[in-house]
Order: C-alpha cells, then sequence, then structure tokens
C-alpha cells in the first residue's frame, strides 16, 4: 500500500481512528453528551476531508473505488453519522448509554458503511458489509433495560449471521468460477461460454439471498420488522438507511459492470422487485405501530430502488442514487422525530401514542407529515423527484409493467401514510404530552426537513454532481 | 491440484449444508451459533481449495480475514447470549418472541 493510497483512505481513516480515539477517551472520561458532541465533529470532519480533498488514485489497492462516486458515498455516510449521533444525545444520556462505545460504534459503522458503497472487490465489500453488520449487532440491542431491544438484537443476529455465511459462500464460489475478486472480471465467470457456469450461477445465487437479508427484499424481509421495533429510535434510522443504501451503491457497481449474465439475473430481480412492493404494500396496510410502518415501508422502497438498478443505464443509475439520497434523508428525519419526543418510560411508536398530537407538538408533527408525504412521493418533496426518476428510467428501458406496479404501490401507500397525518391531525386530544424535544435534535430533523424540501424544488444540484460521479 | 475441485466443492457444501440444517433444526442459541461457524467453516474450505485451483494467494488471504472476521462475530454473539440467559435464564430462542413476526 502506497503513501497515495493511505491519502486516499483518509476520510475512512479519520472515521475508523476517530471511533477508537473516542471508544479510548470513554474509557477514562465517562461523559456522554461531549463524546457523541466528539464524534459526531469526527464525522464531519471525514465528510469534509472526502468532500474537499481530491485524491491523488482513482483506485485504493483494487479494493475500493476513490473516485468521485466513492467519495460522494464517504460523504453522505459520514453525515448520516453525525446526525445519528445528534439525535441521539438526550436518548443516549437519558437511558445511560455508554457514550464513548455509542459513539465509537456509529463511526465505525460509518466507515464500513463508506468502505461497502466503494468496493470493487469481493473481498473490499465482504468486509465492509462485516464492519458494520458486526456494529448493528451490538447497537440494536444497545439499550440494556429494554426488553424489546435485546429480542431485536437476537433475531437481526441470527439472520445476518446466516446472511453472512450465504455472502461468503456465493463469494467462494464465485472466486472458484473465475479465480479472481475483482467483481468487474468475476462476472465473466456467468457467461455462456464459461466453464465453470454453474458453480458461478450458485454463487450468484447466494450472493444474491444474502444481499436480499441485507436490504430485507421479500421474501428475506421478516426480520425487519420487529428489528425495527425494538431497536432504538436513532439506530433504526441509521439501520434503514445506511445499512441498505450502502449495498445498493455497492449493487449499483455490480451491476453496471455486468457485461455477460445480465439475461440471467434480469427476471430473478424482475420477480424479486414485483413481489417486494406487492408484500411490503399489504403488510404495511395493517400496521399499527409507526416503527413498523416505517419497517415496511422501507421494504417496499428497496423494491422501487430494485426497479431503478434493473433500469441501469445513466438514467437508472442516477435515478437509484438520487432515490438513495431522498430516502436516507427522509427516514433519518422520521426516525429522528421518534426520537425527538421519546421520554425516559420509552418512545411514542403506537399509533394511539400519536393521537391528536398535532395539536399538542404541531411543528414536529407538521414535519413528519412532510416525510411520509415525502415517503408517498407527494409533490414538492424529494421522494416525488425521486420516484419520478426510477419510473421514468424504468419506462426507458422497458420495464413499462414494474413502473405501473411501482406507481400502485406508491398510490396505495398514500394510504398507510395518511393514516398516520390523520391520527396526529384529525382526533381529539388523547395523547399525553411528550417531551418537547432539544436543540441538536430539533436541528438534526430540521437539516432533513430541508434536504427533503430542497431536493423536491431545486433537484437540478444533486442530479448534476451524479451526472458526474457516475 | 491431486484433489479434483469437483470434491472440494462436494465436501464444503455438504458441510455448509449441514451447517445451515443445523441453524433451521435447533432452538438452542448456542446450536445455532454452532451452525453458522460451521457455515463459514465450510467457506473457508472452499477458499483454500479454489485457491490452490488457480495457484494464487488471493484466495487463503481471504481466509485469514474471514477468521478474523468470524472471531469478531463470535465474540459479539457470545456476549449477546450472555446478556440474554441473564434476562430470561433460557437459551431457547423461541422464549424470544414477544413482537409479533
Amino acid at each position: 500500500m502506497s503513501a497515495a493510497d493511505l491519502a486516499a483512505l483518509a476520510p475512512i481513516l479519520i472515521l475508523a481512528l476517530g471511533s477508537a480515539a473516542v471508544l479510548l477517551t470513554g474509557a477514562w472520561w465517562p461523559r456522554c453528551a461531549p463524546l457523541l458532541w466528539g464524534g459526531a465533529a469526527i464525522a464531519l470532519a471525514a465528510a469534509f476531508t472526502a468532500a474537499l480533498y481530491s485524491p491523488p488514485t482513482l483506485e485504493i489497492a483494487g479494493f475500493f473505488r476513490s473516485d468521485g462516486y466513492g467519495r460522494f458515498f464517504t460523504v453522505l455516510w459520514s453525515a448520516v453519522a453525525a446526525l445519528t449521533l445528534m439525535t441521539s444525545l438526550r436518548y443516549a444520556e437519558e437511558r445511560h448509554f455508554e457514550g464513548g462505545e455509542y459513539a465509537a460504534l456509529i463511526l465505525f459503522g460509518a466507515a464500513g458503511m463508506a468502505l461497502l458503497s466503494a468496493s470493487v472487490s469481493f473481498v473490499g465489500l465482504f468486509l465492509g458489509l462485516e464492519a458494520f453488520t458486526l456494529v448493528l449487532y451490538i447497537l440494536i440491542a444497545f439499550h440494556r433495560e429494554d426488553p424489546l431491544g435485546a429480542e431485536a438484537g437476537l433475531k437481526y443476529l441470527v439472520m445476518g449471521a446466516v446472511a453472512t455465511g450465504f455472502l461468503a459462500f456465493g463469494i467462494a464460489l464465485l472466486y472458484t468460477a473465475s479465480g479472481t475478486f475483482r467483481i468487474a472480471e468475476a462476472m465473466t465467470a456467468l457467461g455462456a461460454g464459461a466453464e465453470m457456469r454453474p458453480v458461478a450461477m450458485a454463487g450468484m445465487a447466494m450472493f444474491l439471498t444474502a444481499v436480499g437479508f441485507k436490504v430485507s427484499l421479500v421474501p428475506f424481509h421478516l426480520w425487519t420488522p420487529d428489528v425495527y421495533q425494538g431497536a432504538p429510535a436513532p439506530v433504526a434510522g441509521l439501520l434503514s438507511t445506511g445499512s441498505k443504501g450502502a449495498v445498493f451503491a455497492a449493487l449499483v457497481t455490480m451491476w453496471g459492470g455486468l457485461e455477460v449474465g445480465r439475461d440471467l439475473l434480469e427476471p430473478l430481480l424482475w420477480a424479486l422487485s414485483a413481489i417486494t412492493m406487492l408484500v411490503g404494500t399489504f403488510c404495511a396496510l395493517r400496521q399499527e405501530n409507526l416503527k413498523r410502518l416505517l419497517a415496511y415501508s422501507s421494504v417496499v422502497h428497496m423494491g422501487y430502488v430494485l426497479i431503478g438498478l434493473l433500469a441501469g443505464g445513466a438514467d437508472g443509475n442516477g435515478a437509484v442514487v438520487f432515490y438513495l439520497v431522498a430516502y436516507t434523508v427522509v427516514n433519518l428525519g422520521a426516525f429522528g422525530i421518534i426520537a425527538s419526543f421519546s421520554r425516559e418510560g420509552g418512545e411514542p411508536q403506537n399509533f394511539e401514542d400519536f393521537r391528536g398530537l398535532g395539536y399538542r407538538h404541531p411543528l414536529r408533527c407538521g414535519t413528519m407529515a412532510v416525510f411520509l408525504f415525502s415517503l408517498a412521493g407527494v409533490p414538492p418533496t424529494a421522494g416525488f423527484i425521486g420516484k419520478f426518476g426510477i419510473f421514468y428510467a424504468a419506462v426507458g428501458s422497458g420495464y413499462i409493467l414494474l413502473a405501473l406496479l411501482g406507481v400502485l404501490a406508491s398510490l396505495v401507500s398514500l394510504y398507510y401514510y395518511l393514516r398516520v397525518i390523520i391520527v396526529m391531525f384529525m382526533s381529539d386530544i388523547a395523547a399525553f404530552p411528550l417531551h418537547r424535544g432539544t436543540f441538536s435534535e430539533k436541528a438534526a430533523v430540521g437539516l432533513c426537513l430541508l434536504a427533503t424540501l430542497w431536493l423536491g424544488v431545486l433537484p437540478g444540484a444533486l442530479l448534476d454532481l451524479i451526472t458526474r460521479i457516475l | 491440484m491431486i484433489v479434483p475441485m469437483s470434491h472440494i466443492l462436494a465436501i464444503s457444501a455438504t458441510m455448509f449444508l449441514m451447517g445451515f440444517a443445523c441453524v433451521l433444526a435447533q432452538r438452542n442459541l448456542i446450536m445455532v451459533l454452532i451452525g453458522v461457524e460451521i457455515m463459514l467453516n465450510a467457506v473457508g474450505l472452499t477458499l483454500v481449495g479454489a485457491s490452490a485451483l488457480w495457484e494464487q494467494v488471493d484466495g487463503q488471504i481471504f481466509v485469514i480475514f474471514l477468521m478474523a472476521m468470524t472471531s469478531a462475530e463470535v465474540s459479539i454473539s457470545l456476549a449477546l447470549v450472555v446478556y440474554l440467559n441473564r434476562r430470561k435464564h433460557t437459551l431457547e430462542a423461541d422464549a424470544f418472541s414477544e413482537m409479533k413476526g
């Protein structure tokens, strides 16, 4: 590894070494809030380094991209880590979390997500994915007094460990068939004349199974609602945005470099996308818990992103990246609001807890309504532009039926998102007053709101940026 | 290579399926984790075999990464198991099903 490689790794090194520094500081100086602020500052430093410093090499040791694409996602996931830490400040203090450990884990998770998004080799992909999966095992069960947290941690652990096995075996089989870990070259083993094509096909199937688990595609989505419900709200935000977006960012690189075998995978991904949208939508309809609703909504959204991935080309890939950004800011904001309402006794989750809450906390409930409209894809929000891009790319590439299914799923989704808004604003006040929220929580949620509206009204700047980095 | 790759693949696939069956069939958390370990060891075997097949060290290096990752995973999962055992005084997976899943 040369000096140029190290320089290109600078943002990741800031995250990883900063994580170690925060962990050690926390051991000697156990103060929650300053450590979390420190963690947020380190994440922002990494984001600025990635955004402003243009590294001398475009690839790090054949493992990771350090071009615009890799840097873009490093900035995004570092910012997600910073916002997560900001929304966790009071949450962590009231529940007596170890501040050093919590901040260190989130920073390390962001490093893993950034590495996964930038990977061009299966080794890098595996290590990046595992880096943040291991972090999430701990974070989901971080609240030791919460019985649901323990159960959620267990479910994610068992599912995640099996998915890791499938991922590793899939990679091993692809390596057996192709003799290389570089993703683009390994994929040639899927070609029609390749010597060990069946082995490569089995490997690809196992790889897709593991990916299905990680981004919760139907039929591998069963863990999602339980884990979201049991995890602390800020961690659920990180889980639903970073851990899924990073996998899709790596898939965009992979799918874009796929020259052979596309005909093989296309029907499979088509079916996965369709069934994910259908099942996710139907399950979301009968939820009475906001966190579970957001879990099923994330299942449906992963189905939409899969359409964009299938469509491919500059249009499809650009739409996927834009959608990931839009989905990330909206979901982070929604879980941030749940965290800001939380009291020492617990978080408001059931619809009952939100009945008429719009009259007690109009600002935050209004913001929540904007986020829900964005998830449903109503203009002028980021979600609308994201969905428009995906469906436009799908129609352009001939996936008209999938686009139609997506539009129908969006229409139905309006029903279950509106239900939450109706509960909040159109019923008598029944809910108990919740926490008033602190400055850091409101600032983080406000930033997400600003980004949602800005991307919805003036998406041009981000779209230009995405066209340049792809 | 003295041993044909197909034999290595057959053994490792059998091991992998046995590990997976262990995960699905066992209700005790420790046994579930052992099943996952067997799955990952099957992966290691495949990688070493493929490494010999292609006469490269890449596969063997990946095995070392895999072992490091596995030990981290085991330490986290055993910590979680100890914590769950303290909560409910049982290691049966079915005891942890309060949420409708």
